[in-house]
């Protein structure tokens, strides 16, 4: 675990947390803007200004003490082998993409290969262009192989898509996942984009005027944090194993203790996933549906209904080891009599979002 | 007849200053675009203060300093047998304080203009501060230390009110340009004071188009 810890004054509130994520995975510090979250990043990365304010560090990564205001232990930014992507690029503007990868790369004892990172990160063409002739998207591509490349013990990304029109973000996204599928460094990822928290995280620190309110896996958090559910409602994660791989109809079947259908390129047999459904995706009805467009109707058994906003139940189902997670109205409740213990079927759509 | 002492002495003088301005103004610079100490303001105004003072009264205090009673006078004594007023090395010293301002400020405005997050993005890429002023800031400075080096060179060819009180006038050692010209006029020698003149003319306004066709930006502001 990576343990963080820091108590600060900021302009109008105290920033006080205390908090561990893993060592591998994303993790998102996730809040409303405003929230510190970004002064949090600042401060892992020691490129915090205004030292004076600082109350209490504490920050251990890989057993590594890097700041203990306790022991007056503070490493300098450029000792500290942590990577940053920012909000805007921060490309060097007098030096083309290959100097600016190789910038962080040269100055660390990375045995990465760059030519690796530009095949994957598909900037080969970019290499001999200045910031300045690429766009949004692109110059974020580069900003990520350029911290990557200087084998960073931590990667930093703080809000890296919210400069980028819809477009590029969707374009970037799927490089931002491979970030540690490829690389086995932990990531921290500040954003208080819903959509982008549950695509990306595997682990969640919810802040909220500068104090961790909630932090825990992604599958857990995303059923109920109220933070997380406000927007997209409340979701739960499935996992399971492709067992089947339906090329024309670009569908992969999981089994997940039950066998669902996904739609999904580029999966490999056996692979072991993750997937996040929306709760409001899913329906419940009393038999199996013959004659419905929806592909996945899988038997579940129910566990616990819970109130939610706006008037509608939270119904809880276990299905194999895992749980499913839909709403309802009363009135439909009432009308299927759905309590606990009973066995019912969930139905949903092949549309999922894959982890 | 045009001699050639005076505009050797000239361009002497220029260059000494412009090279001694570079190696003091640049950490001075650096250290003001970086700091958030209160005495910046301070430090910005002292630098300033040769834009807005006339030079007489800049000239009176150096001759005062410059004496071997004077402050600096005391100190180069330690290091030198020969006196400092009415010296090149005294006209070094009134015109490195005099033209401070017209690299002082270039160079600030363009390390500014480099700003803090490049230098911060160099950082967490391993690069130690020197690192960073080296081969992020210096190289994206490169206008503002041409605007610093041919502003603060013509600025010190143009002097006169300061090397007039500090420098005394002689032949081949401390007698420049403007000074030259003015010795003409007093003796109503116009035909050699317009040869100068002209030439000081057209030098000036060459080293103005350059620079403000540079860049207006890092202009020297009050």
């Amino acid at each position: 675990m990576i343990q963080i810890k820091y108590k600060k004054q900021l302009n109008n509130f105290i920033l006080n947390v205390d908090f561990s994520v893993p060592e591998k995975g994303i993790s998102v510090l996730f809040g409303p803007s405003g929230s510190g979250k970004s002064s949090v990043l600042n401060l892992i990365s020691g490129l915090d200004e205004n030292e004076g304010d600082l109350i209490e560090s504490k920050l251990i990564l890989n057993n590594r003490v890097i700041d203990d205001s306790d022991n007056s232990i503070c490493i300098k930014p450029w000792l500290r082998n942590m990577a940053y992507v920012f909000q805007d690029h921060r490309l060097f503007p007098h030096i083309n993409t290959k100097e600016n990868i190789l910038f962080g790369y040269k100055r660390s004892n990375s045995d990465l290969s760059p030519e690796d990172l530009i095949e994957k990160f598909k900037i080969k063409d970019l290499l001999d262009h200045f910031p300045s002739q690429l766009s949004g998207g692109q110059k974020q591509r580069v900003a990520i192989v350029r911290a990557l490349l200087s084998q960073p013990e931590l990667l930093m990304l703080d809000e890296p898509l919210s400069a980028l029109d819809y477009q590029s973000r969707q374009e970037l996204l799927p490089y931002i996942e491979c970030i540690h599928k490829e690389l086995n460094i932990p990531v921290i990822y500040v954003s208080h984009d819903i959509k982008e928290v549950l695509r990306l995280a595997d682990y969640i620190v919810v802040m909220d005027k500068g104090v961790v309110i909630d932090q825990g896996d992604i599958s857990d958090l995303c059923i109920t944090q109220p933070l997380l559910t406000q927007e997209e409602g409340a979701s739960f994660i499935l996992q399971g194993i492709i067992s089947k791989i339906i090329k024309e109809d670009k569908l992969v079947e999981v089994d997940c203790g039950e066998k669902i259908l996904i739609t999904a390129e580029n999966m490999q047999l056996k692979q072991k996933i993750r997937i996040l459904i929306h709760a409001r995706e899913v329906s419940l009805c009393l038999s199996k549906p013959e004659d419905s467009s929806i592909l996945n109707c899988i038997p579940v058994l129910i566990d616990e209904l819970q109130a939610d906003r706006n008037g509608t139940l939270r119904v809880m189902a276990k299905m194999g080891g895992q749980i499913v997670v839909l709403l309802i109205s009363h009135r439909s409740a009432d009308q299927l009599k759905v309590k606990k213990g009973k066995r019912m079927y969930a139905q949903f759509k092949a549309t999922a979002i894959i982890k | 007849m045009i001699e050639l002492a005076p505009i050797l002495v000239t361009l002497k003088l220029a260059s000494f200053t412009t090279f001694i301005l570079l190696i003091i103004g640049t950490p001075l610079a650096w250290w003001l675009s970086n700091t958030g100490s209160k005495l910046k303001v301070a430090i910005e105004s002292v630098v300033a203060l040769p834009l807005v003072l006339p030079p007489t009264v800049l000239g009176f205090y150096l001759l005062l300093a410059l004496s071997p009673d004077g402050f600096i006078g005391t100190v180069w004594s330690y290091i030198s047998d020969t006196p400092l007023s009415f010296s090149f090395t005294g006209l070094v010293i009134g015109s490195v304080i005099y033209s401070m301002p017209f690299v002082v400020q270039p160079l600030q405005a363009s390390f500014e203009m480099v700003g803090k997050p490049l230098q911060k993005a160099a950082y967490t890429l391993g690069a130690t501060p020197y690192d960073t002023f080296k081969n992020i800031v210096l190289p994206l400075s490169a206008r503002g230390f041409l605007v610093a080096i041919t502003l603060g060179f013509a600025h010190t060819v143009g002097e006169f009110g300061v090397v007039l009180m500090v420098g005394g006038n002689i032949p081949e050692v401390t007698q420049v340009l403007s000074i030259v010209i003015y010795d003409h006029v007093e003796v109503l020698e116009y035909a050699q004071a317009h040869y100068y003149s002209i030439g000081l003319l057209v030098f000036s306004f060459v080293v103005l188009y350059i620079t403000y066709s540079l860049n207006r930006k890092l202009m020297v502001r009050i």
